[in-house]
């Protein structure tokens, strides 16, 4: 059936002729050549006007060699085996808007296997028609390239089917272990389950998934979304009813900030240029933060929040991850083993949280503007006595002998004055600095500081002390500049394509193992045991604010200051500072309307002078 | 001291009154700096770089981010306020008074004289007077100032204006008054013709210069901008009959400082029968470039780059120079000279020094040329075989022909002199043993520019190793310093390339010049003059650093004429003779400015 979807099922059908079956053959090995160079065999490209090199060598060396040693599975004569890919809670939100977008990303650029079909199970009565109908409203093609976008779309819908059934029902599974069997029509089969479903049924399913549908013949695995927990305890129950049905390899607990672009490139970053590593130690770090923040609340969704948290739903994992990967040692190799060994070991080093060492804070309703938005507490989802902190803050320590006394900083929060992800990274100060006077006392405001911006508008920047062109000696900051919209023009994929294209070629490098579950947990269960056991009252700050100011207090008692506290706008791509330039004159325009300005000559003066200032940048 | 005499240096804001005092001094500052903590950031910098153009040195530095000027907490703002406050009182700290620099003293008694020996030659015309006046258009040169030209032609004072209008150009950026300035300052301008050997002509010119300074302290700068053969005659004639009787007399020389250890010796010695070391004021206008001038800046005041600058993480360094056009019928001076003399044994080597030096005691002239000299002592002297040349031949392209350099009526046409040339130095000392520090200058080459570029060592066990093939060392960091065109400082690092695949890529962390900073730079000789006349001597060549370059390049320079060394021939346009790649190859280099870089 599948076969008939594949690329030759257009031309002639059948593959009578041994000739056929022979070129057909020689397609797909090239294309896996093609597909497989791309994404595991590392290469560099020089944009020095060097010949590109090592190519060449690749193409002979590591391509035989990997055809030769192949273990995984999915290479594993790709035409003859298959793939089905089960999205378990295909009606959730998550499905709709990253899963499937996901996936179809994924075959638009070719990336999935020859043979594979997709499956949508819930609850929900549905037929196979009406669930195309629902993903193909959130399906988009690459901006870069929108050849085909149709027909491909229609091709990948050809692909999806439903089924409908209990969470809890072996018999169900079992159904749906008929029509997968049927689909895959004796070839080797592989299974990925997607549990896209709350936790409090993860086991049920896991249980039936892999009892009545797991692949007979080729590998089953199951990707599992956060929460995994709420504490320790909870997280190792979880992790022990898991392995009672699946063994720790076929678990893939995704982390969905762990696909993203830069984090990936962290690494990167770090061992593949002579220039960081030297510096990446307390020898020359003097601390180092880890931002998140989202401009909104909970806006109605506040009931899976309001039991977690934002410690659990960001520090203990997304924040605690990068800061793992930040902070590891350099892995034996670029093996998913090696890399979690290492990680593991940072957060084994790391002390426990205290609560003096953290923040709390909650967003409370605010007026701006006219237009008032709503408190934490005023979400209809969320109780009213709820104290869940939507904000948080802490200061963390890894006493090994790269990071004793370096402190590690985090903040996360909701409803806070932007979006943004990022790690700041600030360097000592220069010791006996012949430039020292030009610093005047604080000669810890003036040290470089290297940030990687995850989102919005992924950038590398490093800040240096500069000459200001001119007659005198006057330093400044600049930046050493890496924007990605303007050096990259391709759109960058999404972290849930890469995390699925990884669990479907059993890349476990980005996905979190149990031991380091364990790790992370042990770190914060005391803390958010005393947190809730004491019922902490978190600080309240405005809805749009900066968050609470005990943020600042814990970074001083560290002698750490806020990286990111600041007008940045230096950093936006040109345009998006031309945008700001623009909305900022507008908004003076309409204030001057408003009369706020009586001396029209120096509003126009102020405006004037705002445009100026960005366009200078 | 440095920054503290740059902090006073040009602080006549002559709109105003004139003779500040400290406590005016003081204000300047408390003005400007609250209105930058209350606006926003990029407003407050560009006011404070507008309004004190002339306390360009208020030496705060710039912070794009951290608590000024954000709104944050008002909590955050006071403290930092405050203490931006103290920490500007705190530069400028009272003892700092006293400094016997000679501008600072009473602006109402004394004068500087700027004598342009010389007045009617190119350099005069296209770099010093319009240097001057920028410098005057700046506000930054002293309350009571005069600018004399002398040569041999018969001008009046209102020809020489006429002459030297043409050329001034206000800065680009803020053409505000620019004629009225360029009228005050042509009011300023006089001229006095002379022969350059005759003692009463430039007694002549003393009674003048007399008259102006009416009483007034007299400080005298003579910028010698004539051909070297006359140097001494002038010096002689000057410091005989022209020297200040009681401020300073300061005389600014050009190169070529000699051709050899012993013509630079003997010239050297013949300067100082008339003056004194401090008096004598070598330019080298290449160290007046605002990325030269950085150079050190980056280095010292950046953690993250000192623990990289040394042999353990430095595999090369090369320091480029080209010129896009030949001799083009002025190759007389030139065939005299070649390009060793010309570009490597000054400019480049200057600047190599500026880089490789360990750190100064401070920002003090002194120190910073003792540990230039250092560097140049511990330098091997060249050999033979340590240099390629080379020579550019006439070539055709679309239908232009370009001349050969040997086609150029000024020179010879059996001339050998080189037009290209590439090095490669050493230094033997802790730091650098080992580290090829390559140089390379050429004229009549595909593209202007001037360049350090820093290759890094590749990072040893790299666990991406497989991303680079076999060749470890194409993939290193590189650190880019581009002097000029379009100065621009970059870092090239290994980067993931953005998609689902782990391909690498080498980007840049860059900063544009042009792109951050909208003020024109200035020309490097607007530094160099206002050095002089302020007596900061850091950017200029003491004679034992002279002696030092040259006894590094003479034996090569010896070998090479006296062996009649033939140059290798590179079409006009091309990217030079590729003898320069086989030498870099031998020490395992390889240019980095041969690519589809920028």
């Amino acid at each position: 059936m599948a076969i008939q979807l594949s690329h030759f099922s257009s031309s002639s059908t059948t593959f009578s002729s041994f000739d056929h079956k022979i070129s057909y053959f020689s397609k797909w090995v090239t294309d896996i050549h093609f597909r497989r160079q791309l994404r595991n065999n590392f290469e560099l490209k020089s944009t020095n006007g060097y010949p590109l090199n090592a190519i060449p060598m690749q193409d002979e060396g590591s391509v035989a060699k990997t055809l030769g040693e192949e273990v995984p599975f999915p290479e594993f004569g790709e035409a003859n085996s298959m793939l089905s890919i089960t999205v378990v809670g295909a009606s959730g939100d998550l499905a709709k808007k990253k899963i499937f977008p996901a996936l179809f990303a994924l075959y638009y650029e070719d990336w999935l296997p020859e043979n594979f079909v997709v499956y949508g199970y819930a609850r929900t009565k549905m037929t196979d028609e009406e669930l195309r109908n629902m993903i193909s409203k959130t399906l988009t093609c690459r901006i870069d390239r929108r050849e085909n976008c149709q027909d491909k779309m229609e091709e990948f819908l050809k692909r999806c089917f439903y089924h409908s059934g209990q969470y809890n029902s072996e018999e169900h599974f079992l159904e749906l272990n008929c029509k997968l069997k049927e689909r895959e029509s004796g070839k080797l089969s592989n299974r990925l389950f997607y549990l896209s479903i709350p936790p409090n049924i993860f086991v049920d399913v896991v249980r039936c998934a892999s009892t009545k549908a797991s692949s007979a013949t080729g590998w089953t695995r199951v990707i599992v979304e956060k929460p995994f927990g709420r504490d320790s305890e909870s997280s190792r129950e979880l992790t022990k009813c898991l392995k009672q049905y699946l063994t720790e390899d076929q678990i893939f607990r995704i982390d969905h900030y762990l696909g993203k672009e830069l984090v990936e490139n962290l690494s990167v970053l770090r061992f593949s240029n002579l220039v960081f590593e030297p510096l990446w130690s307390r020898n020359y770090i003097r601390n180092v933060q880890f931002i998140f923040s989202e401009d909104f609340g909970t806006e109605g969704r506040g009931g899976y929040f309001d039991n977690y948290g934002i410690i659990r739903d960001i520090m203990q994992n997304h924040l605690l991850q990068i800061l793992a990967l930040f902070a590891m040692e350099t892995p034996v190799s670029l093996d998913a083993e090696d890399i979690r060994n290492e990680k593991v070991k940072v957060l084994k080093s790391m002390k426990q949280l205290q609560l003096e060492d953290v923040v709390v804070g909650q967003y409370k309703g605010h007026s701006k503007g006219g237009k008032s938005y709503p408190g934490y507490i005023d979400d209809p989802t969320v109780p009213k006595d709820s104290v869940t902190p939507t904000f948080a803050a802490a200061a963390l320590f890894i006493n090994n002998a790269r990071w004793d006394g370096v402190p590690f900083l985090m903040k996360a929060g909701k409803a806070l004055h932007t979006k943004r992800a990022e790690i700041r990274v600030q360097f000592r100060h220069v010791p006996g600095n012949l430039y020292r006077r030009n610093f005047g006392t604080d000669v810890d405001k003036a040290t470089n500081e290297l940030v990687l911006r995850l989102q919005p508008d992924e950038a590398i920047y490093l800040k240096i002390n500069n000459k200001v062109p001119g007659l005198g000696m006057r330093l400044d900051r600049s930046d050493l500049n890496l924007f990605y919209k303007t050096r990259y023009t391709r759109e960058i994929p999404d972290a849930y394509e890469r995390l699925l294209l990884d669990a479907i070629e059993g890349e476990r490098r980005l996905f979190i193992r149990s031991d380091e579950l364990d790790a992370a947990w042990a770190l914060f269960t005391p803390l958010l045991k005393e947190i809730e056991e004491n019922k902490i009252m978190p600080e309240l700050y405005p809805y749009g604010s900066r968050g609470p100011v005990g943020a600042h207090y814990l970074a001083a008692k560290h002698n750490v200051r806020w990286g990111d506290l600041s007008v940045d706008g230096l950093f936006l791509p040109a345009f998006a500072a031309g945008k700001i330039c623009l909305d900022g004159f507008l908004l003076l325009y309409s204030s001057s309307l408003s009369k706020k300005f009586k001396d029209q000559k120096r509003f126009w003066w102020s405006g004037f002078e705002v445009l100026l200032s960005v366009i200078q940048i | 001291m440095a920054t503290i005499s740059s902090s006073i240096r040009c602080c006549s804001s002559s709109s105003s009154s004139s003779s500040y005092s400290n406590s005016s001094y003081i204000e300047v500052h408390q003005k400007n700096v609250p209105f930058s903590l209350v606006s926003p950031k990029r407003l407050a910098a560009k006011k404070v770089s507008l309004q004190s153009k002339c306390n360009p040195y208020s030496d705060v530095i710039i912070m794009q981010d951290g608590a000024v000027g954000t709104t944050a907490a008002t909590t955050e703002n006071k403290a930092p306020l405050k203490k931006l406050k103290d920490e500007l009182l705190s530069i400028i700290p009272p003892d700092e008074h006293k400094e016997p620099i000679e501008v600072r003293g009473n602006n109402d008694k004394s004068t500087v004289s700027i004598t342009v020996v010389g007045a009617s030659g190119d350099l005069a015309k296209k770099k010093i007077f319009p240097a001057l006046f920028a410098l005057y258009y700046e506000d930054c040169l002293p309350e009571h100032f005069t600018i004399f030209g002398y040569s041999r032609s018969k001008m009046t004072d209102a020809e020489l204006r006429n002459m030297v209008s043409r050329t001034l150009t206000c800065r680009i950026d803020k053409r505000e008054n620019c004629d009225e300035k360029m009228e005050q300052f042509l009011q300023r301008c006089f001229y006095q013709s002379g022969q350059y050997d005759s003692q009463e002509n430039f007694m002549e010119l003393d009674k003048t210069l007399k008259e102006h300074e009416s009483g007034r302290i007299s400080n005298r700068l003579f910028y010698l901008s004539i051909p070297p053969n006359i140097f001494i005659d002038a010096v002689r004639c000057a410091s005989l009959s022209a020297s200040a009787s009681d401020g300073w007399t300061r005389v600014i020389v050009e190169k070529p400082f000699g051709r050899d250890s012993g013509s630079s010796a003997a010239l050297t010695r013949a300067l100082k029968q008339y003056l004194e070391e401090d008096q004598i004021f070598r330019i080298d206008h290449y160290l007046g470039k605002e990325l030269v001038e950085n150079l050190s800046v980056l280095r010292f005041s950046n953690l993250i780059f000192e623990p990289l600058w040394s042999r353990q993480y430095i595999r090369n360094v090369q320091f480029i120079f080209s010129e896009d056009f030949g001799t083009e019928g002025r190759g007389g001076y030139f065939d005299h000279y070649g390009i060793i003399r010309d570009i490597m044994q000054n400019h480049l080597l200057q600047i190599l020094a500026l880089f490789a030096m360990e750190t100064p005691v401070s920002l003090d002239a002194e120190d910073i040329r003792n540990e230039k000299v250092k560097v140049l002592r511990s330098m091997r002297p060249l050999r033979v075989d340590d240099v390629v040349i080379g020579q550019y031949k006439s070539h055709t392209k679309g239908g232009v022909t370009y001349p050969g350099y040997t086609d150029d009526k000024t020179v010879p046409k059996d001339s050998l002199t080189p037009t290209f040339a590439a090095a490669s130095l050493f230094i033997d000392n802790a730091r650098w043993d080992g580290v090829p520090f390559l140089m390379k200058a050429g004229k009549a080459l595909h593209n202007r520019r001037a360049e350090i570029r820093v290759q890094f060592r590749h990072v040893p066990g790299n666990i991406y190793n497989r991303n680079f093939g076999t060749d470890l060392d194409r993939a290193t960091n590189e650190l880019v310093i581009r002097v000029q065109p379009d100065e621009a400082i970059y870092l090239k690092i290994n980067n993931k390339v953005p998609g689902l695949g782990m391909r690498l890529d080498r980007s840049n962390l860059n900063l544009l010049y042009k792109a951050r900073y909208s003020k024109e730079i200035p020309d490097a000789y607007e530094r160099l003059l206002l050095d002089a006349i302020e007596g900061e001597r850091r950017l200029f060549i003491r004679s034992d650093e002279l002696d030092a370059a040259w006894s590094l390049f003479t034996p090569v320079l010896k070998d090479l004429e006296e062996k009649r060394i033939i140059p290798e021939y590179y079409p006009y346009g091309s990217r030079g003779p590729v003898g320069a790649h086989y030498l870099a190859a031998r020490y395992n280099v390889k240019w980095g400015d041969l690519g589809v870089d920028e």
